[in-house]
């Protein structure tokens, strides 16, 4: 045993084998494509320092966790606390959770559960916030709790569409700002609330801004790219993501007078949908890009549904903007989980619009349900709609990789032959 | 065609909360002081220009109107009375359409006194009350009751009708009777006339101590809920009747709709559709005041917009919303 300590610990090992999990993905980043942009180095560098570097960014701030994109970070922010979201993408850590789960679980849920269990993190959350969306999330918060971590369940209903969710979300959603602010020994006030919705409004701004820059011909900026921007708002400080978004705006607006494209001419534009990317996760929008395509838009919760849609108050007091900061998370919210899937489908096919996409991809994770069974009513849809689109299982294992290559590359090749037709 | 899109651009981004407020000043200030400078469009308008407001008004109320032109007995109303009707019915429909439910939300000086109440309770910090759902619809049907018997009692005045006996001539005027119109408007030229309780018959003293609650109503409810009045207002009820061939109009673009709700949060008459409705186009409810703040919070492209004769004069875009969110700044201070 003493001899093991010497040479390395589980912790170290784990350590060792999600940094190489990190930096090979962000080398394919660095490296695998043309014309990079200069200021994504912050987000690279962001990147290594927590995931191979495993340095703290938030150490004397009250971290807390959170289990999905539902918890308002506005309150959290409000309440000086540092919002910090544990979806994870590790396959180090869903192969740890694997044995504390059912072989079909979710790799992001295992993930998560497999990084509590390993107790390994370099910000560890002070206690976390779980709304009880997806089974496997609300299950997961409770055998998380069972480790001796505090987690704490917010209701969330399963239908949006009703008065009485609605309600009993606002509910919620005061009962957790109660909760927290006691945590946090800080009054949720007027003046500070205010403030928070304003920023977190500024910092959705700046990526409503990134987003125009896809809809034109040539793109700018990769689609992997903006994941990585988006996932950095899971656990970055937020004035220095809005400052280095601010930098990345100011560059691309330079490329695209300079008309710099990272996609090739004929490259198809690809709308990316279902189980989100989280980093180092990026199989499937590394292996769309690396065959020629570029994803322009997508509705998934680690990216565009977390940004889309902003909070609207009408009258500045704390009470309306407890309750328009809860309808946000509700009402725009386009997850699979809830009972009709319209909702998202519309979005979908207005981002193709939008985005002048040429094809859907859809990619579920194996041990999805939602995501899983959705696919058919969104294939329905787009079949409809005239739009193409490709399904894909997948799981955060690197050993499918030839054969979704395979099957990505005769999508982009379909697609780009139609494109030809067309012509 | 750079001018053009920048103004399109700076109409979008406009604060539309600090236009409507003047533009409702400039409204008010035009209905109730009008006749003072000479000013007079008629005693046709689809807006509460009450007529008591005898030497001040700039123009009157088609409500007023209209009871007055339906108490006749129905062989004159067959004859030119029928044909007055028709004549006023229709300046009212042109005057109307000009704005459809716009009279409502920028020109109405009940609405705007409503609105005026609504900023001092929030000045107050006092929070707004809601309509529970429940009641919600039964709420909707009330002003068409009322504009129902406005339209009836006139007429047994004048005529016995199903044998029933006439109705005393005090009913004559059966909603300005109880309209809080008839108090409030001509108050704010210093004529308290008004505010009495008429001892000449019953059925005045009736009508005119339901006028009075009416009025008290009318202030108390307003300052707890936005709008308290328009809900039963029988003018919304004749206005909506006439309000599909409108020129000014409310489109939704469904398809860039994400049901976020910040629509429904802004409206004041708590209209679920404007967030809830992706099929339908025009979306000018019943309940709607055309007031436009729902356009100003909607965060997507292009989704609502008001449309006069087919152009696009003000629709939602992101840039606005932030600008208006007070969002366009990184740092903790922000102006309002
Ligand atoms: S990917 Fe599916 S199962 Fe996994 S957390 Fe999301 S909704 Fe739940
Ligand atoms: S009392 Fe009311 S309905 Fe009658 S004229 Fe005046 S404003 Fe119009
Ligand atoms: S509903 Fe009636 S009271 Fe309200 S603004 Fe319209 S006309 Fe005036
Ligand atoms: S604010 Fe706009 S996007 Fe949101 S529900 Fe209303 S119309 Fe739809
Ligand atoms: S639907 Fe829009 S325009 Fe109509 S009353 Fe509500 S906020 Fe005003």
């Amino acid at each position: 045993m003493h001899t093991e300590l010497t040479i390395e610990t589980p912790h170290q090992r784990q350590n060792r084998h999600k940094a190489m999990e990190a930096i090979s993905v962000l080398n394919a980043l660095k490296e695998d494509f043309k014309s990079p942009i200069r200021s994504m180095g912050y987000f690279y560098d962001l990147f290594e320092k927590v995931y191979c570097r495993h340095e703290p960014l938030h150490e004397g701030k009250a971290k807390i966790g959170t289990m999905c994109i539902q918890i308002p970070s506005e309150i959290i922010y409000a309440l000086e606390g540092i919002p910090i979201r544990l979806c994870n993408g590790f396959y180090t850590d869903d192969e740890i959770g694997s044995d504390l789960l059912p072989q079909k679980s979710c790799p992001l849920v295992k993930a998560t559960v497999g990084w509590f269990a390993s107790d390994n993190f370099s910000d560890k959350p002070d206690i976390t916030f779980s709304p009880t969306t997806c089974d496997q999330k609300t299950k997961a918060g409770a055998i998380i709790g069972s480790f001796g971590h505090t987690v704490i369940d917010v209701g969330f209903p399963r239908t949006k569409e009703s008065e009485e969710s609605r309600h009993y979300w606002r509910e919620s959603v005061k009962s957790f700002a109660v909760k927290l602010s006691k945590f946090q020994g800080k009054k949720l006030t007027k003046s500070n609330l205010e403030s928070a919705i304003k920023k977190v409004g500024y910092a959705q701004s700046l990526y409503h801004k990134l987003t125009e820059f896809r809809k034109a011909k040539a793109v700018p900026i990769l689609g992997v790219d903006m994941f990585l921007v988006t996932n950095a708002f899971f656990f970055d400080k937020i004035d220095e993501w809005i400052g280095a978004v601010e930098k990345l705006l100011a560059e691309l607006e330079q490329r695209v007078n300079d008309g710099v494209n990272v996609a090739g001419k004929a490259s198809p534009r690809i709308v990316y949908t279902g189980s989100p990317p989280i980093f180092p996760n990026y199989k499937i929008p590394l292996i769309i890009e690396e065959s020629d395509a570029i994803i322009v838009a997508d509705e998934t919760c680690s990216s565009n549904r977390m940004f889309n849609d902003m909070v609207a108050v009408d009258e500045w007091n704390l009470y309306d903007m407890i309750d328009s900061v809860s309808d946000k998370y509700l009402k725009a919210c386009t997850c699979p989980i809830f009972t009709q899937n319209d909702d998202r489908i519309r979005r979908i096919i207005q981002l193709v619009h939008t985005y002048k996409g040429d094809g859907v991809i859809y990619q579920a994770f194996a041990g999805c349900q939602v995501y899983e069974m959705e696919q058919r009513s969104v294939l329905a849809a787009m079949e409809r709609e005239g739009i193409p689109i490709l399904y894909i299982e997948s799981d955060y294992s690197p050993s499918q990789h030839g054969q979704l290559t395979t099957r990505v590359e005769a999508f982009v090749e379909s697609l780009k032959n139609r494109k030809r037709m067309k012509k | 065609m750079k001018n053009k899109f920048s103004l399109r651009r700076a109409v979008n981004n406009m604060n539309l909360v600090r236009f409507r407020f003047w533009f409702q000043i400039a409204a008010f200030a035009f209905i109730v002081y009008g006749g003072y400078i000479g000013l007079d469009l008629g005693n046709k308008l689809p807006t509460f220009a009450c007529v008591y407001n005898a030497e001040g008004t700039g123009g009157k109320c088609y409500v007023g109107m209209l009871q007055h032109d339906l108490k006749h007995p129905i062989d004159v109303f067959m004859g030119y009375a029928g044909y007055a009707f028709l004549i006023s019915l229709v300046m009212f429909m042109v005057w109307f359409w000009v704005l459809n439910k716009g009279w409502c939300g920028f020109v109405c000086p009940l609405g705007t006194m409503q609105d005026w109440l609504t900023m001092l309770r929030e000045k107050t910090k006092i929070r707004f009350s809601e309509y529970s759902w429940a009641n919600r619809g039964k709420i909707k049907s009330i002003k068409y009751i009322l504009l129902f018997l406005l339209l009836l009692l006139p007429v047994m005045i004048a005529n016995s009708v199903f044998g029933i006996p006439k109705l005393p001539n005090g009913l004559s005027m059966p909603f300005c009777d109880i309209c809080p119109g008839r108090m409030m408007i001509p108050a704010f030229t210093g004529d308290f006339n008004q505010f009495y309780i008429d001892f000449s018959s019953k059925t005045d003293i009736v009508m005119t101590t339901i006028g009075m609650i009416m009025t008290g109503l009318f202030l108390a409810g307003s300052f707890i809920k936005k709008r308290f009045f328009c809900y039963f207002c029988p003018m919304a009820a004749l206005q909506y009747i006439f309000s599909k061939p409108a020129l000014l109009k409310l489109y939704k673009d469904g398809s860039k709709c994400t049901r976020c709700g910040d629509c429904y949060r802004a409206c004041d008459m708590d209209i679920l559709e404007i967030a809830d409705d992706v099929t339908t186009k025009n979306m000018v409810t019943e309940d709607c005041t055309l007031c436009l703040k729902c356009v100003a919070a909607c965060p997507e492209e292009g989704c609502l917009e008001a449309n006069f004769m087919g152009a696009t004069i003000f629709e939602s875009t992101k840039e606005g919303f932030v600008l208006r969110m007070a969002m366009d700044q990184r740092g903790e201070k922000h102006a309002h």
